[in-house]
């Protein structure tokens, strides 16, 4: 698995000292959630230390339909521009992997154009040019739907590249010499090899939508507006616990949900590809 | 191989041994295509060709709701800003106004500060987590790896107000050091450039990690095993070989934060407050409050182009080096 050198190789008192500071780190890491979720069930109206008595209020008051409202309308919209951001991405991936034309490289910028430029100026952007097309009554769902997909499509090209490129060309040749259609090639061999590959993908484009906060904050209207818009908002008016459940709610439900997906395949390679050396 | 690895297009390449697929069928066929095809018909059968069909769709998303909503914006601050709409002549007067008041001066030099500190902290932080996990050979790698990345699962909103009920002047930290008598009085961590920094360096550590555990994985150990039969001590192999290496992998870390920090805009809200100002809030006082679309066009130009230059230059200096 691990690939470079190994810890065998290293003097055992500077690995303890590695260890150490890596402890830190991790706990640095893990701090901010870790005492979000303290407040969510402590009585205090304010994080202190230690936490004073123990309460499910905050959980109640979150679990209204004031919280789940912004918390389902973000699940929704995240999921249908993940799954237009994977569709897309698919087709796009199978041309810039398998083919080379005219245009390509300008086409490879293009899609990388969205992870380079700040998401915080396509809100910006767009917002501006629904207002001049006349369209501002369609900024609050389709902006911030066209957004998400925007930002998600370069991972979800990625993610399916990488599949993409696992599969030997070779598995297609067979497929076809016996006489399967091109279609059939596709249907038959490459999308079940890629199922890993669009899982990958449509996680990735999941988090980046359910987690946004850059696109949504110009384009996110009244009736329209996803958990961090309305957690913002909220922050502006002061500090209540309740907002420490709602963000435990919206760190739990995502990794349930991956939880789920990931029993249907795996996609470790897609986070942490160890590039293996023979 | 990550999400955090999107500064390298290679994988994106085609592969080499596909000679077939690529050569044109009228080619194989024994039909040889017209030896000066006008540029018309050249054009229509570029268009027409199957991986441009596969690429339409997607092509056309990124042309109509990318790049044009980015150039209307750029237009949007080279015209005066009296109402919504390009129009009246171009001038750099939104530029020339924002450079030239200290205010804005200073809230564009704070970003760039708060983007340098968070990178240089994010590589730090970020390189001995990475070492770590790239070599250890700890049963539970995976579990440490999934739990680095936890937190991307938690939008940046989520966790800046972690960091707020840790800083804030009744939270965690104030509170333990007055119970404990470290200190008299209340310090106000919130809001300040520091806990910007400090929620930012939380925020985009993980896409450090990554970044950086990517290129030290891909070190082939035939390299260093050859150094050390050779004699060279662990110093040196370390200074020497996997530190020369793994430049493409905290170039690339450094990027992503740098990048990431100065266009956040949950982060410096939350902890930054109204004195704060960095070009992502100012943004969101232009577009919202005072509606003036030119000048936000403008602070979204200098983001657009230091992101750019920052990462040319990141290209220029590392990523496309050191590859063995």
């Amino acid at each position: 698995m691990s690939g470079g050198v190994n810890a065998a190789r290293f003097r055992p008192s500077a690995w303890g000292v590695l260890k150490a500071v890596v402890a830190i780190i991790y706990l640095f890491m893990l701090f901010p959630v870790f005492f979000t979720g303290l407040a969510s069930i402590s009585e205090g109206t304010r994080a202190a230390f230690p936490p004073v008595g123990f309460t499910l209020a905050w959980w109640r008051e979150a679990l209204e339909p004031g919280w789940t409202d912004p918390i389902l309308f973000s699940l929704r919209i995240s999921a249908e521009a993940s799954l237009i951001a994977l569709v897309l991405g698919t087709v796009l991936a199978i041309a810039l992997t398998r083919y080379t034309f005219p245009g390509r490289n300008v086409l490879v910028m293009l899609t990388l154009g969205p992870l380079i430029l700040p998401t915080l100026v396509l809100s910006v952007g767009l917002l501006q040019m629904f207002a001049m097309l006349g369209l501002s009554d369609y900024v609050g769902y389709g902006g911030q739907l066209t957004g998400y997909v925007v930002i998600s499509l370069p991972f979800c090209v990625r993610m399916v590249a990488i599949g993409i490129s696992n599969i030997p060309r070779n598995v297609e040749r067979a497929a076809s010499v016996l006489g399967a259609s091109p279609w059939m090639v596709q249907r038959k061999i490459v999308l079940p090899l890629l199922k890993n590959g669009l899982l990958a993908g449509f996680m990735f484009a999941f988090i980046q939508s359910f987690t946004d906060s850059s696109v949504s904050l110009f384009l996110a209207r009244p009736g329209d507006m996803p958990v961090t818009i309305r957690i913002l908002g909220f922050l502006d008016t002061g500090f209540s616990p309740t907002i420490a459940a709602v963000s435990m709610i919206t760190l739990i439900l995502p990794m349930v949900m991956f939880a789920i997906i990931d029993r249907f395949g795996q996609f470790g390679d897609f986070i942490h590809g160890d590039k293996r050396h023979a | 191989m990550t999400l955090a690895a999107a500064a390298q297009p290679a994988t994106l390449e085609p592969r080499g041994t596909d000679v077939e697929s690529r050569a044109d069928p009228a080619v194989l066929a024994g039909v040889q295509p017209p030896a000066t095809p006008t540029s018309f018909v050249a054009a229509a059968r570029t268009l027409i060709s199957v991986p441009w069909l596969l690429a339409l769709a997607p092509a056309a998303l990124l042309f109509f709701f990318f790049l044009v909503p980015t150039l209307i914006m750029l237009s949007l601050s080279v015209v005066r800003s009296e109402a919504i709409g390009p129009h009246g002549d171009i001038t750099l007067a939104n530029y020339v106004y924002l450079l030239s008041s200290p205010f804005y001066v200073w809230a564009v030099l704070r970003t760039f500060i708060i983007g340098i500190s968070t990178g240089v902290l994010v590589v730090a932080a970020a390189f001995p987590v990475a070492f770590f996990l790239a070599h250890t050979r700890s049963r539970f790698r995976g579990a440490l790896i999934a739990l680095c990345l936890t937190p991307l699962l938690a939008s940046v909103v989520v966790r800046t107000y972690g960091w707020y009920i840790i800083l804030s002047n009744y939270g965690l930290f104030n509170e333990t050091l007055l119970s404990v008598g470290a200190i008299d009085a209340r310090i106000h961590f919130v809001p300040s450039t520091a806990a910007i920094v400090v929620g930012l360096v939380h925020a985009l550590l993980p896409y450090g990690i990554l970044t950086i555990m990517n290129s030290l994985t891909a070190i082939n150990p035939n390299v260093v095993r050859a150094a050390q039969s050779l004699g060279a001590t662990r110093l040196s192999v370390f200074v020497k070989i996997i530190m020369p290496l793994c430049i493409p992998g905290i170039v690339g870390g450094f990027l992503l934060a740098f990048t990431g920090a100065i266009s956040a805009f949950a982060t410096a809200a939350i902890l930054g407050g109204p004195k704060q100002e960095t070009i992502a809030t100012l943004i969101n006082t232009f577009m919202t409050g005072v509606l003036d679309w030119s000048l936000s066009g403008a602070l979204g130009g200098i983001l657009i182009v230091s992101t750019i230059a920052v990462t040319a230059l990141g290209y220029w200096f590392g990523v496309g080096k050191a590859r063995i």
